[in-house]
């Protein structure tokens, strides 16, 4: 590779692993709380085609990625209303927003542009280059010439780390993930802990979204979130629960799906699927305690009934 | 001194259709120790669980200094001035001392400070620093009482702290909670030992089936006269009464067989006695929740009990399974015989599954014995058939066979268990806390068939944290401390003497 040729796959690489840090960051904070939200894929579809309807309503792109928000956190709510107000199976109800997700937004495209599908125009989120960051030789214009949607997963996740590991209501947080019962007997409100928690992780989902539609695609297709919530729940394993790592891990899974379009521009006869493959290997390995000991909170996915 | 400090009155609170508390009456006053006392099922953790504010009551008052209050959850008790220590830890084990201290108390700053002090003046010490998962179990008893005293509490509420403590660390919490009420705070506390509530209280409540039928001063009450308003009848066990056991031999049953000279004697003992049915040479296990065992020498013959005593999370995991043949030791040797039975520690979670009904959980031990099954096909007939002996014989208060074991009260699951294990126990009964939440009835009954048991000529390891029940039954006593087994010589057999044992090995934290 040459140095332009990097410098590509660097911008390339942040670029696809933008999403994946918006999503899983909001997915740390629910996990740790005890909730794993397998719905997240429903959130970003909907933060897609919710922030392409607004975005078109309102004929701004930053407009955009706030309805997106709003409809990534809508499908959470009705995830948390089911897995932590009604203390359902986290997982099939999980699986039934995600599905419910593709669907619902699939026939609402259908409903308000045609079956075939008309060609959406949509006002797109523009790269923002930071002044002076920008010019960081290599990696400048890779980190810091993105979206803005990118600087806002930046800025969050040392902003998490520090709110989760720093502060009474981190504490309270990961306390209820870990055990609820003793959270309750120390005040702790474990219900509305794990409901907030889950809004907020459908929150960054619908962002991520929203991303996805407004600053890589310029358009709204159907399931294009392509499985990305099921990677940023990987990527939170490989980050360990962690806000620093989860961050540098979706940038990792980033590089790779980066590298495997590379590889097959460059002509590699490879097949690309290997490194597309790779951090899912590396995921297993985290789990199985190869790459440090990850260690899921106690309580995740175990609903939570008071007595 | 007459307006009470806190008063509950007609409290009733129901789950589901099991009434818990049925009008239940408690009056606390400034300066003292209060004791609240109850057979198991009396609704003694539930009373203290409004108080606390756990739970919300269904019918009746509670007033705090005559104002009739609402507690629906612990910040509001805590408002008010009331602190609950649970029966059960409520820690998070992945979080330090610290945070766990930290964790609703809301601020942190000065924090670390304000708990030296505490640390200072009550004596209770623990490492802030360390992992709570790390730490044993006095070491979170002592955090967990942290936690209500840095609220500075005017009613401090204690549900059987005693249970995993040693005599001389139980000894200590006395004499701080007489402190507290001479400091003109209530304490109100629930300990499983009679004689020990009846040595730190002023005042007593008990509870029967949800009411209190008994309050007033605890001075020149006796135990007997607590038992039959516990039990509303009179009582069999002075083992589980807080009797220490030994010698406590009104009852002949209670007089300690001998173990080695047992071969000498007469009775129908010795003509089992004798034959080594176990050894464990050297034997070490690794346990991921606990120290673990290393380098255990222990010899049980036919017909004897041999008793293992110690503070919880000293290696009796690790024994238990090494003995009753559940794992493999990691070095050394086992030589165990066939028939097995494992009466566990925990009943819910290793001893019975509660969505099985009891020809199931029955079946599940007996589908290794030939006679329950045909090929490889289980003989359901059969199986049905030992769990209606069970059931009649070890008088489960269960309608039918087909109950499921959830439905049951903790002493009709532990029937169930015994009765089935004893079904197993050809040569050999591991038996971890047998009676470890049973009410006194309960406990007499597993202690009588541990007794048989031992007379049928079936070797016996009874390994439990109650000092009483061990002294009580066993022929041979060691202590285990930090995984090591320390044989407890004759002469020093007694609480203290065994209490210094069981510290033997450095104090556990």
């Amino acid at each position: 590779m040459t140095e332009a040729e990097l410098s590509l796959f660097l911008e390339a690489s942040v670029r696809l692993g933008i999403p994946l840090a918006l999503a899983a960051l909001g997915e740390t904070i629910s996990e740790r709380s005890g909730v794993i939200n397998i719905g997240l894929e429903g959130s970003i579809i909907a933060g897609a085609l919710g922030g392409a309807l607004g975005a078109l309503a309102f004929g701004s792109a930053g407009l955009g990625v706030l309805t997106g928000a709003a409809a990534g956190m809508l499908v959470a709510a009705v995830f948390a209303a089911f897995a932590v107000g009604l203390g359902a199976d986290q997982i099939i109800t999980g699986t039934a927003v995600t599905l419910g997700g593709l669907g619902m937004t699939g026939a609402v495209y259908q409903a308000r542009f045609g079956a075939t599908g008309t060609e959406l125009s949509l006002p797109t989120l523009q790269a923002l280059p930071l002044p002076f960051l920008e010019r960081i030789p290599l990696v400048g214009s890779a980190l810091f010439a993105q979206a803005p949607t990118a600087y806002v997963a930046y800025v969050l996740a040392p902003m998490l780390w520090y709110w989760l590991f720093r502060t009474p209501a981190g504490l309270e947080l990961r306390a209820v993930g870990e055990a609820p019962d003793a959270a309750k007997a120390a005040g702790v409100r474990v219900r509305r802990v794990r409901f907030l928690a889950t809004l907020v992780g459908g929150v960054l989902a619908g962002v991520a979204g929203a991303h996805l539609a407004l600053a890589h695609a310029g358009t709204f297709a159907e399931n294009m979130s392509a499985g990305k919530g099921f990677i940023a729940i990987a990527v939170v394993v490989l980050g360990r629960w962690n806000p620093l790592l989860v961050l540098g891990a979706a940038l990792f899974f980033g590089a790779a799906s980066a590298l495997q379009f590379f590889l097959q521009a460059l002509g590699f006869d490879l097949p690309y699927q290997l490194f597309l493959a790779l951090p899912y290997l590396l995921t297993l390995a985290a789990l199985g305690g190869w790459v440090g000991r990850a260690r899921a909170p106690a309580a995740l996915a175990i609903p939570w009934e008071s007595e | 001194m007459t307006r009470p400090l806190a008063r509950l009155g007609g409290i009733e609170r129901r789950f589901g259709a099991v009434l818990a508390l049925d009008g239940a009456d408690l009056e606390i006053r400034a300066g003292e120790v209060h004791g609240v006392l109850g057979a198991n099922g009396a609704g003694k953790s539930t009373l203290l669980n409004v108080l606390g504010g756990m739970l919300a009551p269904d019918a009746g008052v509670v007033e705090i200094e005559g104002r009739a209050v609402r507690l629906g959850s612990p910040r509001d008790a805590w408002a008010l001035g009331i602190a609950l220590v649970h029966q059960h830890f409520t820690l998070v084990p992945r979080l330090s001392a610290l945070e766990n201290l930290a964790l609703g108390a809301g601020h942190r700053r000065g924090l670390a400070g304000d708990l030296e002090k505490l640390m200072a003046r009550t004596g209770l010490r623990v490492p802030l620093d360390a992992r709570v998962e790390q730490l044993g179990v006095g070491d979170r008893q002592r955090i967990e009482i942290l936690k209500a005293l840095l609220r500075d509490p005017r009613v401090l509420v204690l549900d059987e702290p005693t249970a995993v403590l040693t005599p001389d660390e139980v000894d200590g919490l006395f004499g701080l909670l007489k402190e507290l009420a001479a400091d003109g705070r209530a304490v109100v506390l629930v300990a499983h030992k009679l004689d020990e509530v009846l040595g730190v209280a002023d005042r007593i409540t008990v509870l029967r089936n949800g009411r209190t039928v008994l309050t007033g001063p605890s001075a020149g009450r006796s135990v007997p006269e607590l038992v039959r308003a516990m039990v509303g009848g009179d009582a069999v066990d002075p083992i589980a009464l807080g009797l220490t056991g030994v010698d406590a031999g009104a009852t002949g049953a209670m007089s300690r067989p001998p173990a080695e000279r047992g071969e000498t004697t007469t009775s129908a003992r010795a003509l089992h006695a004798g034959g080594v049915v176990v050894r464990l040479r050297g034997a070490a296990l690794a346990d991921r929740s606990g120290p673990g065992v290393h380098g255990v020498d222990l010899e049980i013959r036919r017909g004897e009990i041999v008793g293992v005593a110690g503070v919880e999370g000293n290696g009796q995991r690790a024994l238990a399974l090494l003995a009753s043949g559940r794992a493999v030791p990691d070095s050394g040797s086992a030589e165990l015989p066939s028939g097995i039975g494992f009466i566990p520690q925990d009943r819910s979670t290793e001893g019975l599954i509660a969505e099985f009904d009891l020809v199931e959980n029955v079946g599940l031990a007996l589908q290794r014995e030939p006679e329950y099954v045909r090929g490889p096909w289980m003989r359901w007939d059969a199986v049905r058939d030992a769990a209606e002996r069970i059931r009649e014989r070890f008088e489960v208060a269960a309608p039918s066979v087909t109950t499921l074991a959830g439905a049951l009260s903790g002493g009709n699951q532990q029937r169930v268990i015994v009765g089935r294990e004893l079904t197993l126990a050809r040569d050999f009964l591991v038996a971890e806390n047998p009676t470890r939440g049973l009410d006194v009835a309960a406990a007499a009954f597993v202690h009588a068939e541990l007794r048989r048991m031992a007379t049928e000529g079936v070797g016996v390891l009874l390994v439990s944290t109650d000092l009483d029940e061990v002294l009580g039954l066993s022929n041979r006593v060691y202590a285990i401390a930090r995984g090591r087994l320390h044989d407890v010589p004759e002469e020093r057999r007694t609480r203290e003497g065994v209490g210094a044992f069981m510290l033997g090995g450095t104090a556990d934290g």
